[in-house]
Order: C-alpha cells, then sequence, then structure tokens
C-alpha cells in the first residue's frame, strides 16, 4: 500500500485562524516531514469564494510543494475540471510534471457549487459537457508527458464512467468501507467494459478520517476535529450520496445526523486496529490511503506527532516496499 | 536563475517570460529557491478567466509572502477586452466583494439556472500583499496604462499613481460583540478596504482578537459566511501527546 496526507486546502477558519502565507508555509515544511517519514503522497483540495480562503488554484499550490520535495507525489482531490481552459491547464501540468520529475497526480472533479460556476463565467448546467472536453484534452496528454488522471464520484454513475474510461477513483474518506466495497465493484465493472482485462486495473484511492491512539481523551478530541471539519463542508454545501441509494441526497437538513455519521467512518486505536481495518481497504483494492489528517482544530504539534506515530505503527507494515 | 537573482542582490525576476502559459509554475518555483527579491510574473491576459489568473496569483503572492508583481500582456486582445481583463483581475486581487459589468466580462456572470449565486463573489484567499504591484506590457498597454494609472513597462520612466484600490482606516472597538460588529458594518459599507481597530484600554486581547478572528472578521468582512459555522461549538482542545 500507498500512503500519504490530505486533505490540504490551505484554510484560515474562524475556528482556527491563520495568516495565509503562514499556512502555505506550513504545507511546505510539513511535506518535507512526511517526506523524510516515509509517506508518499500528499493530496490536495480546491473550493472556491469560501470565506476562509479554501485552496481555489491547485496547481501553483502543487507546484509550491513539488519545489520543495525530491521523492514525494503531490495530488489534485480534485481539481474542477468544467471551471478550467483545458489547453492551459494541460500546459501548466506537463510543465509542472517536467520540473517534478513527473511527481504529479492529476484528480479531476466536476464541483458542485453554483456560486463556483457563477463566478467563473459558466452555468452549471455545462459542467458535464466541459467536464468530458477537458477529459479529453488531457488523456491526449498523458500518454506525451501528461500527468495521470484520477478522478473523485461517490455515485454510481460517475464511479462507473471513470473505470470505463479507465481512471482510477480517489474515495471519500466520508464514505463507510461498505460503501467504499459498492463503488469499487461498480469501477470495475466500467473498467472490464472498457474492454481491459480485470487482472489490468490500477489500484484504487481512499480518503480515510484516521487517529492512531489508545488515549481516549485524544480520541475524544480527534473524534471533534472530524466533527469540526465536516461542519466546514456543511457551510459548503456538503453533500453525500445516501448509503446504498444511487440518488444524491442533500443532508442540509440533516446536518448534524450526516456529520455524526461521518465521525462514525473515523479509524482510531492501537496501530494493530489501524492495520486491521485498512487491510480491509487493500482487500477490495484500495491500495493508496490518503490519511485525512487536516483537521480543523487540531494544531500543527498534534499533526505532527500524529504523522510519526502513523508512520512508526503503520508504514513499515503495510506500506510498499519500494518508495514511489 | 532565481537564487543567482538574489545572491546578487538584484530587487527580482520576471517568470514566464519564455513561455505565458506555464508563467504560474515558473513563479512559484522562483518563489520557493529565494527569500527576499520580487517575483514578476508576466500574465498573458486571455489565455483563460480572469477569476482564475486572480486566484492563482493571490496563491502564488502567499507561497512567496507578498513579494509577486504581476506583469500583464494585452497579449492578442483587442484594448477593449484587454482592458476588462484587466480591470476583473485588479478587482479580484483587491480585498472587496466583486460586481463587475464590462464588455467582455461579467462577475458574477449571473447564469438563472446557477440558482443560489449570490450577486457578489469575493475572490479568496487574499493576497499577502495590500495590493500587488500590477505593471502592464504589451500592444495596447500605453493607453490602457493612462486610463488606470496604471505603470508600463517601457523605454521611459513614470510616476506611479497608485489607484484607490486599498482603503486603510483607523477606529476604536469597545470589545463588546454586538455593538463592534455593527461598528465595523458601518466601516465595511464605506467600501474600506483594511482597518485599523484600537483595542479598549485594559482590554483581555487575548479574548479581544478571538472575537475578531472568529466573529467579525468571518461574519461582517467576509461576504456569505455560512451560520453552521458561528453556531457551532469551538472543537476541542488537543490534551498533549500521552504516546510516549
Amino acid at each position: 500500500m500507498r500512503f500519504g496526507v490530505g486533505l490540504f486546502s490551505l484554510q484560515s477558519t474562524a475556528m482556527q485562524p491563520a495568516h495565509w502565507a503562514a499556512a502555505y508555509r506550513d504545507m511546505r515544511e510539513l511535506a518535507s516531514t512526511m517526506e523524510s517519514l516515509g509517506y508518499d503522497e500528499l493530496w490536495l483540495s480546491e473550493h472556491h469564494f469560501f470565506y476562509d480562503g479554501y485552496c481555489p488554484a491547485l496547481l501553483p499550490a502543487a507546484a509550491s510543494v513539488l519545489s520543495v520535495t525530491e521523492r514525494l507525489r503531490v495530488g489534485t482531490g480534485m481539481l474542477l475540471l468544467p471551471m478550467r481552459d483545458p489547453q492551459r491547464l494541460t500546459a501548466v501540468a506537463k510543465d509542472l510534471m517536467q520540473r517534478s520529475g513527473g511527481r504529479l497526480d492529476l484528480g479531476v472533479g466536476m464541483g458542485y457549487r453554483d456560486i463556483e460556476f457563477d463566478g467563473h463565467g459558466m452555468s452549471r448546467k455545462q459542467r458535464l459537457p466541459r467536464m468530458v472536453a477537458g477529459l479529453e484534452t488531457l488523456e491526449a496528454a498523458e500518454s506525451s508527458g501528461g500527468p495521470p488522471i484520477w478522478m473523485g464520484a461517490q455515485l454510481h454513475d460517475p464511479v462507473k464512467r471513470a473505470g470505463l474510461r479507465g481512471h482510477p477513483i480517489l474515495f471519500s474518506a466520508a464514505l463507510p468501507f461498505e460503501r467504499c466495497r459498492t463503488l469499487a465493484k461498480i469501477w470495475e465493472e466500467g473498467w472490464v467494459e472498457g474492454g481491459r482485462p480485470a487482472s489490468a486495473k490500477p489500484p484504487l484511492g481512499a480518503l480515510r478520517n484516521i487517529w492512531l491512539t489508545e488515549d481516549p481523551k485524544e480520541r475524544e478530541a480527534a473524534r471533534d476535529w472530524v466533527r469540526a471539519s465536516y461542519v466546514q463542508y456543511a457551510g459548503l454545501g456538503w453533500t453525500l450520496p445516501a448509503i446504498g441509494e444511487h440518488v444524491q441526497a442533500d443532508f442540509a437538513e440533516e446536518t448534524d445526523k450526516a456529520i455524526a455519521d461521518t465521525v462514525e467512518t473515523t479509524i482510531t486505536g492501537s496501530a494493530d486496529e489501524c492495520i486491521r481495518q485498512l487491510r480491509e481497504f487493500e482487500s477490495i483494492g484500495i491500495h493508496h490511503i490518503a490519511f485525512r489528517l487536516m483537521l480543523d482544530g487540531a494544531p500543527r504539534a498534534a499533526l505532527e506527532s500524529q504523522l510519526r506515530r502513523l508512520a512508526e505503527g503503520v508504514l513499515p507494515r503495510l506500506g510498499d516496499k519500494v518508495p514511489a | 536563475m532565481a537564487r543567482l537573482v538574489e545572491a546578487h542582490g538584484l530587487f527580482g525576476v520576471l517568470a514566464g517570460a519564455g513561455n505565458p502559459m506555464t508563467a504560474i509554475t515558473a513563479a512559484v518555483y522562483a518563489s520557493t529557491a529565494t527569500e527576499f527579491v520580487r517575483i514578476g510574473v508576466r500574465v498573458a491576459v486571455g489565455l483563460e478567466h480572469p477569476i482564475t489568473i486572480a486566484e492563482e496569483l493571490s496563491i502564488l503572492d502567499n507561497v512567496n509572502a507578498g513579494r509577486t508583481i504581476v506583469v500583464a500582456d494585452t497579449a492578442e486582445l483587442d484594448q477593449e477586452s484587454a482592458a476588462d481583463e484587466i480591470a476583473v483581475l485588479r478587482e479580484a486581487l483587491a480585498n472587496r466583494p466583486i460586481q463587475h459589468a464590462g464588455p467582455r466580462w461579467k462577475v458574477p456572470a449571473g447564469h438563472p439556472a446557477n440558482v443560489t449565486a449570490p450577486a457578489s463573489i469575493s475572490v479568496t484567499p487574499k493576497p499577502a500583499q495590500l495590493e500587488i504591484p500590477f505593471w502592464l506590457t504589451g500592444r495596447h498597454a500605453s493607453a490602457i496604462g493612462r486610463v488606470m494609472s496604471l505603470p508600463v513597462v517601457a523605454a521611459e520612466t513614470r510616476e506611479v499613481h497608485q489607484p484607490p484600490l486599498v482603503q486603510p482606516a483607523m477606529t476604536s472597538i469597545t470589545g463588546s460583540l454586538n455593538p463592534d460588529r455593527e461598528h465595523v458594518i458601518a466601516w465595511a459599507a464605506t467600501g474600506v478596504t483594511h482597518l485599523l481597530l484600537a483595542p479598549p484600554a485594559g482590554a483581555d486581547l487575548q479574548a479581544l482578537l478571538t472575537m475578531l478572528s472568529r466573529y467579525l472578521g468571518p461574519e461582517v468582512l467576509m461576504p456569505h459566511f455560512p451560520r453552521v459555522m458561528s453556531d457551532s461549538r469551538v472543537p476541542l482542545p488537543w490534551p498533549g501527546d500521552r504516546q510516549a
């Protein structure tokens, strides 16, 4: 398995204010720490026009990390493709691949907030055709120095489309294991229907809320940071598909329940317990795990401590023998 | 190159002179390789939506902690279109919500299908600088520079007239949330972009700063602040590293 950390979104929240320049500096420093501890990947996240400065431009942010590291891969989880000019995006991504020695993973998603589309001069109704056109441009570039493409989706049809196109998925941390198992199977169906052998499928990825601790007080705090983080997403009009259903359910009216359910996805406990649960993901073809440790309320000292604990207790027993 | 420029004590480096499409990555790499020099970034307008460009420039300015200079190239656009692109860029990089209706761009676009989109947007994060230096180059630079009072990169030297994008002000607050909120709202309504606040004598500064960062800043100065944030509990503190 390969392990990363995310989602770096460079926010200055009402609960945990910071200077944005400090947030970008901290990310570079944490990336160097991650690299020295043996992590493989760092994942970024995008939104626009949010009060807390949620990172709206992932490739410049990725460039800042890639420019100060040598081995760590940087992924966009997810770059909102319909809002970009695909030709320019491809040029920037290829330039970044060339500068970094090929360490960029380009995760792309469609976006869902009206304000983000309107602020970029387009209607949300245009997002699917723009997404498809953008993918075609990126796919053409992938074979000539462009980055590997990942996709973000959590509903059946988009997950299957990703499989059909042959792109791996990075699943949301908010999805329980059983939901990930269902979606992984749907993705594989798409992969095979696309005319590819099942044996050649690429590993999938998943973000996971996790906190390695046997201290009940720290466990309580970590789960509360997860809660606080999803309050942020509630503010962003967060939506999550209902478990076991195709339709997208808007949890705006059931925010507290949705957040509480998501907190329950958090893996906590000893190293053995964390490993036991992570092996379940490995068993369904999810070999990239991004620990979702960038939590609202978690101070940097706690984050660094957790990075070290996971690096010492989990990575040596589950990580690939050959670094990424 | 950027390291060399810094080592030689020169004032700055221009990224993207060779390929304007990829100037942003060159500028970021120059930024993290240096500590002090200014990072000029060539922005050929018309290659991407100006709000996207503004977002990238704001990230760049935070990565280099406020050392960015924008060198906007009017490139292939006609004068009117280039002027509109530059106007949107500059408005988006200022510290206030924007509502722009020009010959080339309307921001926000106001598409009827975007039913929950508001009448204004605020590009975030804000640049680290109060105002990013904005220079012009290209075929229409002189004409646009005259109208917008922006410096033009040319053989002749010009005096730079700063446009009124940054409007600082200074006032006092009481430390009581509701009257302070009304006071700050009144200042915001004038169009002020940076408000210096004098605390009351003997104030608990920790509490006062918490009030500013948690309430007055997000609620008053940022548009579209979600109520769920201010109604939510403060996350628990970390009890400390007990693993050792």
